[in-house]
């Protein structure tokens, strides 16, 4: 399916949506192409829900006009529409006495006749909308007893029965367990995939949308604060402000969203490099430590946690011999620190400052909490210092439990589990 | 696709699978109740005796003037009175997603019987002697529509089914006041008359009434059932069935103006009849295993004919010559299924 090329399926221009006399959202202008995958983010209450009724119109604009297929909206005939568009929405629905076929057998209501009858072509567009959505295993059950996952799948087998060329859906995933979250988007992108449906949809998880979305809006105040490919739209700050974050922070790389702690319980310096420290990062994070870490290269997966998370970070140009300046801006910051926390990382040409570090460390009498085997060459714990080698994270965690108590500065523990 | 080579049967519960042939079944039954109901009364007459005054020629014979003008009229009205409330209650079970509404509870019955009491009760109405036999069954029509609209434009104010339920009653209440107030000024012989009236009978019935009955039910019943399509879109709430293709304005008004019809009529000639509207279609839903209006909007008639037969029948004769009111047995049998319903959960408010 070529994405841009032709005629748009859906065009949005200068829409104005909302309800008698509380507009929601305003001049709206977008497009979307046969076989698109379009996610509306936003914050709760932004619109996105107004917008998707409008788009299904069930409410009509307040300004400006919707296209589909090229043709205006409101000249299409209710069945006509039913034949291009279907939606999905999230109110729960449980119709008694409804076996699944049944139910997404309503869907072909715009292609039956007056009394709804099904022919053998219906029977084979309900079974192979349940194939698609791998239910064809639910058929015989009642609807009403299925799970809240194996309704929604259902919902979308319904809809599909309509074999529509556009699909709405308000929030396909929210209440679902993460085995039918990720079914279900899975679903959603092989109908974009495959049968060159476009799916609109509402959705929460930012990270899911950047990782399916051909296009994604982002609704907020009133108005589309961005549209376009997610790899250009998704931003660190464009995410920070849609959502108002505060403690968290998207990362386009990491594809996910790193959530900040409250730094309160002492700053701790990590020594990593090479990925290592990616876990080390979110486990000091997430137990309340203040972070400064290097020295990391630029392109290294512990670089972009590290920023994520707020870390004060020193790094150097990828590929490149970790150099003097960097060191010495790294044994500044390791001077403030409370801990240290050596990854573990291997040890190669560019990254022997990285040893120096440690050395210095232990020099400078800071406790180091290690989770390497045995000594690294070349590092020489000398009396009076602490160098505790933890065997896992597990490990690790219990003597920073020991070390740093909550809320006490630290440090002179007297007994450690880690062997010294 | 391999799909499109794959294709699953639709499996329906043993009564579906001969819908045709159940429904014959429940034909049969009723027309059995039927001839009992025209046979049994509080007169005994030998099956000879029925026989020639039903096939005889009309004479001026006792028993041919009751046979003929009380109860093949009180037969042929339980049938197609239980058969129109229990499709009045269906349609308005599915317009409100709510599986105990009911005419009874929806103000029509309240409406009917307010307007029926200013009729009875009061002179209002002297100078109209033309149209004496028709004003109460006027009036009681024009009720049943007023408070209808008015627990309407609540509804439409408030959403949630157990607050409609509490404006149905309490327009209830509120018309009975009124009719309680009247009472107390009304003379003696026509509170009895008003009395007899609010617990229903299908007693009296006059031909052109059945006539009407007929013509006009048969009608709204036939237009219903070509309607079973939309209606069963609408099961799934009102946003899907317009996603789908149901032009949800005309549809609503369409629902709503046979179920008051259909409600109206019967109760503005028999009086309230409780619970057949709320019961029936729930017997319906279980008994053929459904949803799909196709199926329920004749078997929820049927049903509906013969347990209000059924009801008639013990009306009159378990007590004879004292005929107990159809409402108390309507509600005997009501009730319980409706609370049975709902301890067993297959019903959900």
């Amino acid at each position: 399916m070529n994405a841009t090329a032709g005629q748009p399926v859906v065009e949005v221009h200068d829409l104005g949506v909302g309800y008698r006399n509380r507009p929601v959202l305003r001049h709206l202008d977008f497009s979307c192409h046969g076989g698109q995958f379009v996610s509306l983010l936003g914050p709760n209450g932004a619109g996105k829900t107004t917008l998707l009724r409008t788009l299904s119109r069930h409410l009509a604009p307040q300004a400006g006009g919707i296209r589909v297929q090229g043709r205006p909206l409101e000249s299409l005939a209710a069945l006509e529409l039913a034949r291009i568009m279907a939606v999905v929405l999230t109110d729960k629905i449980a119709p008694p006495l409804f076996t699944v076929f049944e139910f997404v057998a309503l869907g072909r209501y715009p292609h039956t006749d007056y009394l709804g009858r099904l022919g053998s072509g219906d029977r084979v567009a309900v079974t192979s909308s349940l194939a698609a959505v791998h239910a064809l295993d639910l058929a015989h059950r009642p609807f009403a007893d299925l799970s809240d996952g194996e309704q929604q799948k259902v919902l979308m087998a319904r809809a599909l029965a309509q074999e529509p060329q556009v699909l709405l859906l308000d929030e396909p995933t929210i209440h679902l367990d993460l085995k039918h979250r990720v079914e279900v988007m899975a679903i959603l992108r092989d109908l974009c995939r495959t049968k060159g449906i476009t799916v609109i949809a509402s959705l929460h998880d930012v990270d899911v949308a950047a990782k399916v979305s051909d296009r994604v809006a982002l609704i907020r105040d009133g108005g589309l604060a961005a549209w376009g490919p997610p790899e250009t739209v998704l931003s660190r700050q464009a995410v920070t402000d849609l959502y108002d974050f505060d403690k968290a922070e998207f990362n386009r790389h990491l594809g996910g969203i790193e959530l900040r702690g409250a730094g309160d319980r002492g700053r701790a310096f990590v020594v990593g490099g090479m990925g290592s420290g990616a876990l080390v990062y979110r486990m000091l994070t997430k137990r309340g430590f203040a972070l400064a870490t290097g020295v990391v290269h630029e392109n290294d997966l512990d670089c972009f946690v590290a920023r994520s998370l707020g870390a004060e970070c020193v790094a150097v140009a990828p590929m490149e011999h970790i150099n003097g300046a960097a060191a010495d801006r790294a044994k500044e910051l390791l001077a403030g620190c409370d801990l240290v926390v050596d990854c573990g990382f291997p040890v190669g040409p560019v990254n022997e400052a990285n040893l120096a570090l440690l050395q210095a460390a232990l020099e400078l009498g800071k406790t180091v909490l290690s989770l390497r085997g045995d000594l690294p060459p070349g590092l020489r714990p000398t009396g009076g210092q602490r160098y505790l080698a933890c065997a896992d994270a597990a490990r690790l965690l219990e003597a920073l439990e020991t070390l740093t108590p909550r809320h006490a500065v630290p440090i002179h523990g007297e007994e450690s589990p880690c062997t010294p | 696709m391999t799909t499109s080579e794959l294709c699953l049967a639709e499996t329906r519960p043993l009564l579906l699978r001969r819908p045709p042939l159940v429904f014959a079944l429940l034909g049969l039954l009723t027309l059995a109740m039927m001839l009992i109901n025209v046979a049994v009364g509080s007169v005994d007459f030998t099956p000879a005796e029925i026989w020639q005054a039903l096939t005889g020629p009309r004479d001026a014979s006792t028993t041919g003037f009751i046979i003929w003008n009380i109860r093949i009229p009180r037969a042929i009205a339980a049938v197609f009175g239980g058969a129109y409330l229990a499709a009045s209650g269906l349609l308005l079970q599915i317009y409100f997603k709510n599986p105990i509404v009911g005419p009874y509870i929806l103000g029509i019955s309240s409406g009917a019987t307010l307007m029926v009491s200013f009729v009875m009760l009061t002179s209002i109405t002297v100078g109209w002697t033309l149209f004496t036999p028709f004003v109460s069954t006027l009036a009681a029509f024009a009720g049943a529509y007023g408070v209808m609209l008015i627990v309407l434009a609540i509804a439409n104010r408030v959403k949630g089914g157990v607050t409609l339920l509490i404006v149905g009653l309490m327009m209830g209440y509120l018309c009975g006041a009124v009719s309680a107030i009247l009472t107390a000024f009304a003379e003696k012989d026509r509170i009895k008359g008003f009395v007899l009236w609010q617990l229903g009978s299908f007693s009296g019935f006059k031909w052109d009434e059945i006539a009407i009955l007929l013509i006009v039910g048969g009608a709204i019943l036939l237009l219903l059932y070509l309607q079973s399509k939309p209606l069963n879109a609408f099961l799934l709430g009102e946003e899907y069935a317009a996603s789908m293709g149901v032009d949800i304005r005309r549809f609503r008004l369409l629902i709503l103006l046979c179920a008051c019809a259909l409600a109206g009529m019967i109760t503005s000639m028999a009086g309230p009849v409780a619970f057949i509207g709320m019961a029936v279609p729930h017997m319906a839903r279980l008994g053929f295993g459904t949803s799909d209006n196709r199926i329920l909007i004749p078997g929820a008639c049927l049903m509906g004919g013969l347990v209000a037969s059924l009801c008639d029948l013990i009306a009159r004769s378990v007590m004879a010559p004292v005929e107990l009111p159809l409402s108390a047995i309507t509600a005997f049998f009501g009730a319980p299924i409706v609370i049975t319903l709902l301890l067993q959960r297959r019903v959900k408010l």
